[in-house]
């Protein structure tokens, strides 16, 4: 399976599942996601589950504890200015939960079908624009430069007695010289990258040709399975919805 | 024939310019490999993985066929760290990345800015041996180089001397300890230290050392041993797995507490400041010592008259700002001063001409006479030679005294 | 227009939107700081007002995308980064020579920020509510959760609340958030002020 692939199939489910289907359209959906699972991710799928779990059950409690607890009505409820009741707004809160755990589980699953591939391999393999591939390739390696500077921005404070690598309250009082610190090491980092390293190589143009995707196919592989059948199962679901709501 | 330019001179006489207008020289090669003097500048910062660090400069079939069957330079085992951020790596590590890249790459010129310098002996003869021009390699490259510790005449390399055009620089490091009173530190003992990275490797199993105060160590060890790593565990930047640590006979845990009793110079000056100006930075350190510690660390008018003896004519003096030499010895100013009663330096006298290192030497030996303790590291062995100092031995896990 | 640097400079205003961000969205305080990298590419790129707003603009988005895979409510507030990044071209990059003034006039500083943070607040709850109401419910994971909640305990109607407590939040958020960029815009070295406000004649390397 492609990247390509993946990332439409997922894309495919995700707008489905924010459509809000019906019951029907729901299981087919999980199915849907589970048959991926199983399939292309294997034994990984757990940890997908996991990190969806991470994200959204804070979420859902935070949610919860708001619209159950402090609200006590649900917000469909409210708008029509009716009577509401605390299980109808956990209802709603549970529903939203499931359809946010849905779509990270998705995302996680799609990313983990691919964690053998180097970050720069990912991005080569999708078939996007050059500029946009460009782009993606920066922000991951910014994101990786500002952890960078997170961790030089630490290591300085902490050596001059001004933070403790344990929390503190001390921590927190400085946490604005924490920021400026980390601003300044990223720009450093950059100016050196930017004023000497780049312009005399030409890195730039080296990473264009390595995003080049050459003359590789967009989809293949099992993507002629699975975009199909995604499909199938997407106007199925829609056109149920559609006779299910009226 | 493919050439070699040495460009050497004493600090601020503009060598680095030099290599820059060198480069743009239409004799020179069209694009040039650059390994600037820290990881900034020597690795491309593009990608997030070695494997990816080394993929984006291999030769394609694209590039200019400069370099037909160059010999590839691998003094380190890169396949094994594939999946690791290349900011991870040690910076004599980041080094040997670089030159490893520029082996299997087809760029036509490779130009190296001091980095050889953060290299341990045995990898910077490799690496010097790989760009001799009279090894029968056949680099098929052109090769501009700037290191403080190979004066010319260098067999087989043309020599560009600079000389000195400002002194709004100059510094005078045994200014600094010239009015320190003489102080007892406490001792530093390591007991049953274990340490490893979260998903990695054990740097530390079970490390017993005592450390007096009052004497000199020198923390030795290859590119990778855990040097920098056990200075972060002194300091409380990193915690240990198990162990403790003990200054004076008291139990001391600067991870959860604070660090109340080292200065630490790091090997990037960019790795310590607290504050965009000096200032700023300043203060940090003394609130710092006057929380932890208590009372003032000194006078305002005290630290200005330090500043001004590593170059910094004002204390409003932007940081990052600096040219990067200057930057690196107002990196040596906390642990000079002498409020706390150790000083760490890592590679202190990288990047700094042999003028400035015999007097960074004579001040760390006579801080040291004075009674404070101190602990470096180098690969500078003329540097490390002129303080009397005892040497810690870094490998296997394990720092141990050596006889 | 994307030179390099610039290039650079929305990843890096990207980054700093996402990671300051995700960190607030996490503690779930009724504030955002999640356009702090927005609005310090304005203050960088300015007086160039269509780069600024280009450019923060595409940082906006591109924090959007990286952010939506840990706070999944967020890529749907894109067109709120559009306005952030429009008002803060007009209103902000005006602002930056005092901002960055050494010495600091501490009264002048003082009023811009506050100006220029109660617009964009203001702004930002009136284009952000109607997503709130519309798309959610009301119902999102910010902090700002709860004070909707209040509001609509007090009788108000979905939509009012949405607004209102948007109106109570933004404009604190976004003061705060002008005075971090603008702290940050004072301590950068001019060198990356320099490369980031050169257009290119040549080609990007």
């Amino acid at each position: 399976m492609t990247p390509n692939g993946a990332f439409t199939v997922g894309f495919i489910l995700i707008a489905l599942s924010v459509a809000e289907p019906g019951p029907r359209g729901a299981a087919v959906l999980v199915a849907l996601a589970l048959a991926f699972a199983v399939i292309e991710v294997g034994g990984a799928s757990l940890i997908a589950l996991k990190r969806a779990a991470i994200v959204v059950l804070p979420l859902a409690l935070f949610m919860s504890l708001v619209w159950v607890g402090l609200v006590g009505e649900a917000p469909y409820q409210i708008a029509a200015d009716i009577v509401g009741t605390r299980t109808a707004a956990l209802v709603y809160v549970a529903k939203l939960s499931g359809r946010l755990f849905f779509v990270v589980a998705v995302i996680q699953l799609v990313f983990l079908r691919f964690a053998d591939l180097t970050p720069l391999q990912l991005v080569r393999a999708l078939a996007l624009p050059a500029p946009v591939k460009r782009m993606l390739a920066i922000t991951l390696s910014l994101i990786g430069t500002l952890r960078h500077a997170i961790d030089r921005a630490h290591i300085a404070l902490i050596a001059s007695g001004t933070l403790t690598r344990a929390p503190s309250w001390r921590n927190a009082v400085h946490s604005w010289r924490l920021i400026q610190a980390v601003w300044l090491s990223a720009v450093t980092i950059l100016i050196g990258r930017m004023r000497d390293k780049w312009p005399v190589e030409g890195t730039m143009a080296r990473l264009d040709g390595a995003l080049d995707r050459g003359k590789s196919r967009v989809f293949a592989g099992a993507d002629r399975i699975w975009l199909p059948i995604t499909l199938a199962a997407g106007c199925a679901i829609l056109l149920a919805d559609l006779a299910w709501k009226r | 024939m493919p050439r070699r330019e040495l460009i050497s001179g004493p600090n601020f006489s503009g060598r680095s310019a030099a290599l820059m207008a060198l480069l743009r020289d239409a004799a020179f090669a069209a694009k040039t490999f650059y390994v600037g003097p820290y990881s900034e500048a020597a690795l491309s910062g593009l990608t997030s993985s070695i494997a990816d660090e080394v993929d984006l400069y291999r030769a394609k079939s694209t590039d200019n066929p400069a370099s037909p069957g160059r010999a590839v330079f691998a003094p380190i085992d890169v396949a094994a760290f594939g999946r690791r951020e290349p900011q991870t790596l040690s910076g004599g590590e980041q080094v040997l990345l670089a030159l490893h890249c520029f082996s299997l790459s087809a760029f036509p010129a490779l130009a190296i800015d001091t980095a050889l310098e953060q290299l341990d002996p045995a990898n910077r003869d490799a690496a010097l041996d790989y760009l001799d021009p009279r090894n029968g390699l056949g680099l098929g490259a052109d090769v501009a180089l700037i290191d403080n510790r190979l004066p010319p005449p260098l067999a087989g390399w043309t020599a560009r001397e600079r000389t000195a055009d400002t002194t709004a620089f100059d510094c005078d490091p045994e200014k600094v300890v010239a009015a320190l009173a003489p102080r007892q530190a406490p001792a530093i003992a390591i007991r049953n230290l274990t340490f490893g990275y979260r998903h990695g490797r054990t740097i530390f199993r079970n490390v017993d050392l005592a450390l007096a105060g009052g004497t000199a160590y020198r923390l030795a060890g290859p590119n990778g041993a855990g040097k920098t790593t056990l200075l972060k565990l002194l300091v409380g930047v990193l915690a240990p797995n198990a162990g403790e640590l003990l200054l004076g006979d008291a139990p001391y845990r600067p991870w959860r507490h604070g660090n109340r009793a080292i200065a630490l110079a790091t090997q990037n000056p960019d790795h310590q400041w607290s504050g965009a100006t000096l200032r700023d930075d300043l203060a940090r350190r003394r609130a710092a010592f006057a929380h932890l510690v208590g009372g003032d660390a000194f006078a305002e008018s005290r630290l200005v008259k330090l500043a001004a003896a590593l170059g910094a004519k004002s204390l409003d003096t932007h940081l990052y700002e600096l040219p990067l030499a200057a930057r690196k010895r107002l990196s040596w100013l906390w642990p000079l001063a002498g409020a706390l009663p150790w000083a760490v330096l890592d590679e202190p006298s990288l990047g700094q001409d042999p003028a400035t290192r015999v007097g960074l030497a004579a001040a760390i030996a006579r801080l040291t006479a004075l009674g404070h303790g101190v602990l470096f590291v180098t690969h500078d062995d003329d540097f490390a030679a002129r303080i009397p100092h005892r040497v810690l031995a870094i490998g296997e896990m394990q720092v141990k005294e050596a006889p | 227009m994307f030179t390099t640097p610039r290039l650079i400079l929305i990843a890096l205003g990207a980054a700093l939107n996402c990671s300051i961000g995700t960190i607030v969205y996490l503690v779930k305080l009724p504030i955002y700081l999640d356009s702090i990298g927005t609005i310090l590419i304005v203050l960088l790129l300015a007086p160039d007002r269509t780069a600024a707003f280009i450019c923060a603009w595409a940082a906006g988005w591109v924090g959007l995308a990286v952010s939506g895979l840990i706070n999944p409510f967020l890529p749907w507030f894109a067109l709120t980064d559009v306005a952030i990044a429009l008002v803060a071209a007009l209103l902000v990059v005006p602002a930056a020579a005092t901002f960055r003034a050494r010495p600091l006039r501490g009264d002048v500083f003082t009023i811009q920020v506050a100006l220029c943070g109660i617009v964009l607040g203001v702004v930002s709850a009136i284009v952000s509510a109607p997503v709130v109401v519309y798309l959610f419910g009301g119902v999102t994971g910010s902090g700002s959760a709860f004070v909707v909640a209040l509001f609509l305990k007090d009788g108000l109607h979905l939509m009012s609340a949405a607004i209102a407590s948007g109106l109570a939040a933004d404009p604190l958020d976004k003061v705060l958030q002008v005075l971090l960029a603008a702290l940050l815009y004072r301590a950068t070295p001019g060198d990356f002020i320099a490369m980031l406000r050169a257009s290119e004649t040549g080609t990007a390397s």
